[in-house]
């Protein structure tokens, strides 16, 4: 029989668990395939399929997908409900998998994590599927938990040791999946390094660390990813300026950073991103921003 | 003696008129702009169609956002939507096709017909984005004459992407691709291209595009639009040089079957009509009232929300 | 939110001894106000309640109740509270569920200024339960036959008639009295006689579902023209049956997890029309409602296997009342061609 192989597409939860799917499959001895980064090509064909009025993101991730289809044996797509109640997702985390089972063909391997069930015990369903035993699966995972906790750190420190320095530094506010992904904010950062500015990223320091400070913002929020992008801002107390990125139109972020902005005492850019073939207005935003940074 | 029936479907943008026979022959028609004054546009397009000798006008139907008023004070004994007028119109002359893509002033439309029935439609929801009203604008700022935009689009080979979802970000786009030196040919074709898109994208979604297809509404008219409906669609797409006046022609069948026929005299020259809005303050709904007159008499008072009116 | 403003006000005029200020009807002015106040791309029901703060602020109320919920719902609270403090108003706001978690009412009476009425507490609520019930049979009913009504406007003066009575009641079996005797005159309202009926199933976001003015009042519309209706959403459903109605609908059924908020429910409701004959099925949402937008590819190709339209509205502030009307013009001149 042939080896098994599972397609992990690189959009939403890729900038979450990435790091940790790496190391529990290699662990597992399963080889993986990505899908590439976005393209112009992965954007159409998520904005064929998703409804209009879905975000953008998600429109990507739906691309990334399909650029899977026929390609491998599975296609990884959790869903991800709460950790708990205070720490929930977006509702299109709910539905994106039974959206995806609708649209494609390639079987879905896939685990729950809500109230009741934990990441391990998904894994260890994606486990029986995949004939793996339950010792291995736990083996695995606490192989890539550590893996995962060693990236973050250093993550972490490399941020630590950006703001401690003198160069002019901006805060990227958002969710990870919009950040990295450079169709939708590499782009971003990359225009600002050329402006000699450092970039800092809300989704690179401890989730622990800004899941508390985002109570120092907002008390009642409740979303786990928004958490962990707000409170990043008590942690920078030393940049120059904060950029807030969303995609249109993202419902959290809709409120969150509408917050945060009637809140914000350091200058901002509030940036929306609908549709990344036009970035023009984005560079003539970002260019008078970083002036404005210059002169403070 | 022998019945004919006028259809008059005011839109947005242009306003067209047709006569027709009971054997639905078209006997006359026009098309002109609205101009923004729908009753301007009617007292000229019923100008300039003509009742040929022989013939008694015995029914009028109106269509088109303007219907309602346009129907009050021509006494018309038929005013429907404009999707079903469409329908019917095309379904006359094309019994076959099953799928009806139309892209007017300001709104677009998929009709699906299945055993010559309308069984599905949907409308565009957000904005005009990739309508008539905003390629005519970007002709405008790209100084091409909107009639030659099929042609010089045509012209291109290497369309150039251009983000249509919505005219904003749709016009800044255009601006830099024009300032970053893009061929106009390659502009104009990309923005055919992103109208067909952004229609698929929107419009369609969802639904279950089958041939024979036909293409209708003003932006019909433009070949290089027509081109990548049919390279999107991998068929054949079908344009009725009478595309633009299937509403018209559609509602005045559904006049000729309506049970309510008259006498209709077209002399409304020297009749004056004339619509007054204002305000209400009567309580916190604020509505919009119209008020429309004809020859100094109330004929109705619309926009009341609470039937005080 | 619709009537319901007529059980929730006699409830709190019934337990508090507080002030009550009973906020005016959603107009346009209430729209132009909390959509002047709100973010560009949120949903349309913070645009409806953030106009209402303020409409009640203005006539002095000094204390707010957020209801809160799933979905963005419950976060809707902290950013208007925010909004309407940077406008300069002085006032509390209490947000009742948070996260998933309700809050107590010890908590609820010890941090914010409420006095309750201890006496008879209990005997309001359940009045007031029984109201919302007894409402929503008597809705469900007229959206029925209010489309063969011989005279029209026969059923809504009847239904005002009855929840005048409603908000007078002084006991259980008096309110039961009411319902059944307004039941028994709906009964008897004279019909016309009709060859074929259309029927038609509105399903989506429970906002705009029950609040005519964010649904351009469709039911009276349809109804107008002669098309029976059936609705699921409404407080009972939410409130008592929902929770079971889910377990039921992920057991026997293609989907596998809950979709957030209410697109589970809708989904497997659009099969249930189609499988229950309806001619059609509309769906409205207010513009951006995500968990709708997850729902909406599923619910087209479902009733796509059953033949059955579906027509999809996102209302929003500015919707074009003549663009509604033309879409549901021509949805029910499809469903009579598609009858005959």
């Amino acid at each position: 029989m042939d080896k098994v192989k599972i397609g992990i597409p690189r959009g939403i939860h890729y900038y979450y668990s990435g790091i940790f799917w790496k190391y529990f499959f290699k662990k597992c001895n399963i080889d993986v395939i990505y899908s590439s980064k976005t393209t112009h090509e992965i954007l159409e064909i998520g904005k064929s399929l998703a409804p209009d009025e879905m975000c953008l993101s998600m429109k990507v991730y739906l691309g990334h997908i399909s650029s899977l289809e026929g390609k491998c044996d599975y296609i990884l797509i959790p869903r991800i409900d709460r950790f708990d109640n205070y720490n929930q997702t977006c509702t299109n985390f709910l539905a994106i998998y039974d959206l995806a089972n609708h649209y494609f063909k390639t079987p879905l391997l896939n685990y729950n994590i809500d109230n009741k069930n934990h990441l391990l015990d998904g894994l260890i369903e994606i486990g029986e599927v995949l004939h793996l035993s339950k010792m291995k699966v736990i083996e695995a995972y606490e192989y890539a938990c550590l893996k995962e906790r060693e990236w973050r750190k250093s993550k972490n420190e490399e941020q630590k040791r950006i703001l401690n320095g003198k160069d002019k530094k901006v805060l990227i506010v958002s969710h990870a999946y919009n950040i990295h992904d450079d169709f939708i904010g590499g782009s971003i950062s990359s225009m600002l390094e050329q402006n000699k500015i450092k970039v800092v990223y809300s989704n690179y320091f401890l989730p622990e660390e800004t899941s508390k400070m985002s109570e120092k913002l907002s008390k009642s929020l409740y979303w786990k990813y928004s958490k962990e992008s707000i409170g990043a801002i008590p942690l920078c107390e030393k940049v120059n300026g904060i950029i807030f990125l969303s995609t249109f139109p993202c419902g959290l972020d809709s409120l969150v950073h509408e917050l945060m902005i009637r809140k914000m005492e350091k200058p901002y850019l509030n940036l929306v991103i609908d549709d990344l073939s036009s970035m023009t207005g984005i560079e003539t935003r970002i260019e008078s921003f970083v002036d404005l940074i210059e002169q403070g | 003696m022998r019945d004919c029936y006028l259809g008059i479907d005011i839109g947005s943008i242009s306003t067209k008129a047709a006569i027709i026979d009971a054997d639905y022959r078209i006997l006359s028609s026009c098309y002109i702009e609205t101009n923004g004054n729908p009753i301007e546009a009617v007292k000229k397009a019923i100008k300039m169609v003509s009742i040929p000798e022989n013939y008694v006008l015995r029914g009028i139907g109106t269509t088109g956002s303007a219907r309602k008023l346009i129907g009050l004070l021509l006494n018309a004994n038929i005013v429907k939507n404009e999707i079903t007028a469409h329908a019917i119109g095309t379904l006359t002359f094309h019994p076959e096709v099953k799928t009806i893509l139309e892209i007017g002033g300001q709104d677009s439309k998929v009709i699906l017909i299945r055993n010559g029935m309308i069984s599905d439609y949907a409308m565009n929801t957000l904005c005009a984005a990739g309508t008539g009203a905003f390629l005519s604008s970007q002709a405008k700022r790209l100084g091409i004459d909107v009639k030659e935009f099929g042609n010089i689009a045509l012209e291109s080979d290497n369309p150039v992407n251009i983000a249509a979802r919505c005219t904003v970000f749709a016009e800044s786009d255009l601006v830099h691709k024009a300032q970053v030196g893009y061929p106009k040919k390659d502009i104009v074709a990309g923005l055919c291209k992103s109208v067909v898109l952004n229609y698929l994208n929107n419009v369609c979604k969802g639904k279950r595009i089958e041939g024979p297809i036909i293409f209708q509404g003003g932006v019909s008219k433009n070949k290089g639009v027509v081109k990548y409906f049919e390279e999107e669609l991998k068929q054949k797409i079908l344009v009725d040089e009478n595309g633009h006046l299937m509403g018209a022609i559609g509602v005045a069948i559904l006049s000729s079957k309506a049970e309510n026929k008259e006498y209709y005299d077209l002399n409304i020259e020297n009749i004056s009509f004339k619509t007054i809005g204002n305000e209400c303050k009567g309580c916190t709904n604020r509505c919009e009232l119209l008020r429309i007159y004809r020859n100094e008499e109330l004929l109705d008072t619309w926009g009341s929300k609470c039937g005080k009116y | 939110m619709g009537s319901y403003g007529v059980p929730i006000y006699y409830l709190l005029t019934h337990i508090l001894k507080n002030d009550i200020v009973k906020p005016r009807e959603i107009s346009s002015y209430t729209l132009e106000l909390g959509s002047k106040y709100s973010p560009d791309f949120v949903c349309t029901p913070f645009k409806y309640t953030l106009g209402t703060m303020l409409e009640s602020l203005e006539e002095g109320a000094d204390f707010l109740i957020q209801l809160g919920g799933g979905c963005r719902y419950g976060y809707y609270h902290e950013l208007q509270e925010q909004i309407l403090k940077d406008l300069g108003y002085q006032f509390t706001m209490v947000n009742l569920i948070s996260g998933g978690n309700r809050i107590s009412i010890k908590k609820l009476l010890k941090e914010y200024p409420l006095e309750i009425r201890k006496k008879n507490l209990v005997r309001y609520l359940l009045i007031t339960k029984k109201m919302v019930i007894y409402m929503d049979k008597i809705d469900a009913y007229i959206r029925k036959n209010r489309c063969y009504e011989k005279e029209i406007g026969a059923f809504n003066k009847l239904r005002d008639e009855m929840l005048t009575e409603f908000s007078n009641c002084k006991s259980y079996m008096h309110l039961r009295r009411v319902y059944r005797k307004y039941l028994k005159k709906m009964k008897n309202i004279p019909r016309r006689d009709v060859n074929k009926k259309i029927k038609v199933g509105i399903i989506g976001e429970l906002y705009t579902l029950m609040e005519p003015k964010a649904n351009e009042e469709i039911e009276q519309l349809l109804n107008e023209r002669g098309i029976e209706l059936k609705r699921y959403t409404n407080v009972t459903y939410l409130l008592f049956q929902k929770r079971k109605s889910v377990k039921k609908y992920l057991k026997n059924f293609f989907i596998k997890y809950r979709m957030g908020a209410d697109a589970l429910d809708n989904i497997h409701h659009t099969k249930e029309l189609c499988e229950k004959g309806y001619d059609g099925i509309i769906h409205m949402k207010s513009s951006f409602c995500t968990p709708e937008i997850g729902a909406m590819p599923i619910i087209e190709s479902v009733a796509q296997e059953y033949n059955v339209p579906v027509l999809f509205f996102s209302m929003d502030t500015h919707t074009s009342e003549t663009g509604f009307l033309t879409r549901i013009e021509a949805f029910c001149d499809m469903l009579e061609m598609r009858k005959s």
